[in-house]
């Protein structure tokens, strides 16, 4: 059962022990999801591994934020460096679907800028792809998930979205009156992917608020409800509860297959002609490490040493505040309001790049903890803050942070119960960020004391991971071509948030997805040729509108 | 409780009528509101693990006895429920002993930082240390205005004692780790949900009336009356965790985008 009607009825394939597939996939999340989904229709024979269960989203998911703890990626990671990012439910999920069944599911576009801030800015690096290379799949995820939001949205390059935008809640009223007061445009309701009106088996938002501990209604948009179940349809096996611990290379420097624990703990091995990695901006660098072989010593695809280096978050700072009338902040998505005036590099801010504000709507749970850092509420302090909960609002800011080779993720001697070497994360602020978030930080709070709050305070807070195997054109320089392929392994590629080489303030999510789907028309145009030849072929594949899950045409229609 | 709560009035005062506070079944603002009366209006599921969740509470498994009473005293200064009478005091400790038992944890640990059930174990004798350092007194013997200046020293990251523990255990994080678990298993507790005015789980029905702070037909309209903190009491006031600078990290998380 997926959502509140959503069944998967055909019964699901699978390969026999010791059967060569086409691809295997790491990870069915954002990334992984959809190319599954994409090769399963073109007719490959795929199988999608995630170390996390399959959902019965009726029963497995519950209404409730201590209940959600299971959807998170919560097996052990050490944090260090002067800015240690928090994990768990901050940033990873574990199971079909990952982060996409806990994600608010904003869903904005990266802007054109941002694919070549190097040349312009002289920051971070370029993207080996302009943004025309990728907006045909913006549109194309934006009609499959679908996206709800304004008919005409002003920021980056304008368009318009398929479905209408949702009804305000009190966060969204905030941040519209606190914007409007001080003219800045906003987009009020959207673009999220969540359903503004009913669509096949897939229901409308009833704006209960709970999208972050996994929308049981099915109106949230997640890769296990929007790909995975066509992906079934069409013949891909998904293994559950399956972790893979490694990556095999054979006598030709191609990869083999690769070795899991089974959900009994078995070690087991599955052969493959090719291998995509799609398991998070953490696991991914961790299982490239962690497959370090003779010929290949410093882990996977590392000739470059930037396996697990310039590691992004994006500062998220959660700015509260207090207002006389009620607010009732737990009522709506969490998503459902954000502006980008200030996304795009202003010289006279002193700093490059730039930010979002977008609406976040934390539970009690989540809230407590914020009064706690923001205002260092304890005991009665705590108590009494508690008790008007209802009477605050909350912003995230949404901060674009530059890559630093020194940000990494690198293998540490502890190992988890698998025997696997866990993942040790070092993260720092550099000037940039720090003058950045500072401005930021402040314009936030500022537009929340224009929105009429009495009181306004703030918890620094990292978000959204994305980078730690960038693409690029030089193999010096870079893991994964602009198509995903590693450049010392012919096949063996990449598809998840890792390989994005610079992060923009628009959350990740969909330019994981479209980079996805681009990837899966290259691989379906070189067909065969990946599983055999060393050639890379660089041109740009035909854009396959025909694979996208049915249902996708013929409802809503965007203003392009 | 220790035989010196008696001695100050440990209750917060309604100013408005110059009273003490219960103890009574429901604080807050919202009197009469009850989210388990909507139960029927929830999923399966969601009931029974929130159902599970009140009435079930685990035994202590992690800890010694002496401990949990320690860590008891602990909870009831950072989590104060005072106010509420002994039916309806929201458990702390068991969840928190459950949660360790259990080995179960937010995906990560700073590295500075021992494991958690380490931490609780070495963060309970350093408490313990003070309370000796200062009063030459367990923590238990003290009265709640002592415990509390020590925790409030934890809260300021200048503790008089345990020393070598807080060379091993970073005082900020884990004044953080204590204030994060208790509120988690406050917060977490439909009671707690009554007295926030928190609406609580709406699958299958939805919310409806999403703007203006309106009220569903079946919550309740604020009740506001002016709360004061117990006269006796050093957490009523709001003071920044030292050692809160950037670097501090976040355990506040979800709820984000
Ligand atoms: C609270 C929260 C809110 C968010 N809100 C938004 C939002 O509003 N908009 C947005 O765009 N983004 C949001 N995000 C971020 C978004 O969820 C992620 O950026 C996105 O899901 C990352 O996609 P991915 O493909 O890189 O990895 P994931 O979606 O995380 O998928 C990785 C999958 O790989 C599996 N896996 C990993 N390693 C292995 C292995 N060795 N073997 C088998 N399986 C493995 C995992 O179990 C997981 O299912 C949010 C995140 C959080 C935590
Ligand atoms: S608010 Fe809407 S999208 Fe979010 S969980 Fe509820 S029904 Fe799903």
């Amino acid at each position: 059962m997926l959502g509140s009607i959503q069944r998967i009825e055909s019964p699901m394939r699978r390969f026999s022990e010791g059967e060569e597939v086409d691809y295997v996939i790491v990870g069915v999340g954002a990334g992984g999801g959809v190319l599954l989904q994409r090769l399963a229709r073109a007719g490959f024979r795929v199988i999608g591994f995630d170390a996390g269960p399959f959902w019965d989203t009726e029963r497995d998911w519950v209404s409730d934020e201590k209940g959600a703890h299971n959807l998170y990626w919560n097996d052990m990671r050490i944090t260090a460096g002067e800015h240690p990012l928090a994990f768990g439910a901050n940033n990873s999920g574990k199971g079909v679907g990952g982060g996409t069944v806990h994600w608010a599911s904003f869903t904005p576009r990266l802007h054109p800028s941002d694919f070549s801030i190097h040349s312009t800015d002289g920051v971070g690096v370029d993207w080996p792809i302009p943004y025309s290379d990728l907006k045909p799949y913006y549109e194309l995820m934006e009609l499959e998930l679908p996206v709800s939001g304004p008919s005409y949205y002003p920021w980056g390059d304008p368009h318009g979205y398929p479905y209408g935008p949702h009804p305000m809640g009190g966060v969204g009223d905030a941040l519209i009156r606190g914007c409007t007061n001080l003219g800045i445009g906003v987009s009020a309701g959207g673009p999220v992917a969540i359903l503004s009106g009913s669509r096949a088996n897939r229901p409308h938002c009833i704006y209960r608020g709970f999208c972050i501990q996994g929308c049981k209604v099915g109106a949230k948009a997640s890769t296990l409800i929007t790909h995975v179940p066509d992906a079934i349809e069409n013949g891909a096996e998904i293994r559950p509860n399956c972790m893979v611990s490694r990556i095999h290379v054979g006598a030709t420097r191609r990869v083999t297959g690769v070795s899991y624990f089974d959900s009994d703990g078995r070690a087991c091995f599955q052969k493959a002609k090719a291998v995509i990695v799609a398991g998070y901006s953490i696991e991914t660098p961790r299982l490239l490490l962690n497959s370090a072989c003779p010929g290949f010593e410093n882990g996977l695809a590392n000739s470059s040493d930037c396996v697990g280096r310039y590691l992004m978050a994006q500062a998220g700072n959660v700015v509260l505040g207090r207002f006389e009338e009620l607010v009732r902040m737990y009522k709506a998505p969490p998503a459902h309001a954000l502006t980008e005036e200030f996304y795009e590099t202003d010289a006279k801010r002193g700093f490059a790049r730039g930010f979002a504000i977008q609406t976040v709507g934390p539970l009690p749970m989540s809230f407590a903890k914020q009064m706690m850092v923001a205002k260092g509420a304890w005991g009665w302090g705590l108590r009494s803050v508690m008790m008007d909960y209802n009477h605050w609002a909350a912003f995230g800011f949404l901060g674009e942070i530059l890559p630093n080779a020194d940000n990494r993720v690198q293998l540490a001697e502890e190992k988890d119960r698998l025997g696997i070497p866990i993942a040790k994360i070092t993260f720092n602020l550099y000037d940039n960020d720090k003058k950045l978030i500072e401005f930021g930080k402040n314009k936030t709070m500022e537009v929340m004391w224009a929105a009429g709050a009495q009181e306004v305070v703030q918890e620094a807070r990292y978000a959204h991971l994305v980078g730690a195997a960038r693409m690029g054109d030089n193999p010096e320089t870079s893991v994964v071509d602009q198509f995903g392929r590693t450049h010392d392994i012919a096949n063996l590629f990449l598809c998840d948030g890792s390989i994005m080489p610079t992060q923009g303030s628009a959350n990740p999510g969909l330019t994981i997805m479209a980079l996805a789907a681009r990837a899966a028309d290259y691989l379906i145009r070189e067909g065969a040729a990946v599983f055999k030849s060393e050639e890379r072929n660089t041109q740009k594949p035909p854009i396959r509108r025909d694979l996208s899950p049915p249902d996708t045409w013929g409802h809503g229609m965007p203003r392009i | 409780m220790n035989s010196q709560t008696e001695r100050v009035d440990t209750r917060p005062v309604n100013t408005r009528t110059g009273k003490p506070i219960g103890p009574i079944s429901q604080p807050g603002y919202y009197p009469g509101f009850s989210t388990l009366a909507q139960q029927k209006f929830w999923d399966a599921k969601t009931r029974e693990v929130v159902l599970d969740r009140v009435i079930n509470v685990p035994e202590i498994r992690f800890f010694s006895q002496q401990e949990a009473r320690l860590l008891e005293a602990i909870c009831d200064r950072i989590l104060p429920q005072d106010d509420r009478d002994e039916s309806h005091k929201i458990p702390i400790v068991p969840q928190i002993d459950r949660r360790l038992y259990e080995n179960s944890h937010d995906g990560y640990r700073y590295e500075d930082m021992p494991p958690d059930r380490e931490a609780f174990q070495l963060g309970l004798r350093a408490v313990e240390e003070i309370a000796q350092h200062e009063y030459r007194l367990g923590f238990l013997e003290i009265g709640p205005r002592e415990q509390e200046e020590i925790l409030h020293s934890l809260h300021h990251g200048k503790p008089s004692a345990g020393h070598e523990i807080w060379k091993q255990l970073p005082i900020h994080r884990f004044w953080m780790l204590l204030v994060s678990d208790c509120a988690d298993a406050y917060y977490s507790h439909p009671w707690a949900w009554d007295e926030i005015g928190f609406g609580g789980p709406a699958y299958p029905r939805a919310y409806m009336r999403l703007e203006r702070g309106e009220a569903e037909p079946w919550e309740s309209e604020e009740k506001r009356y002016q709360w004061k903190a117990p006269d006796s009491s050093v957490s009523g006031v709001f003071e920044p965790v030292a050692g809160q600078a950037e670097h501090l990290g976040s355990p506040g998380q979800g709820g984000a985008h």
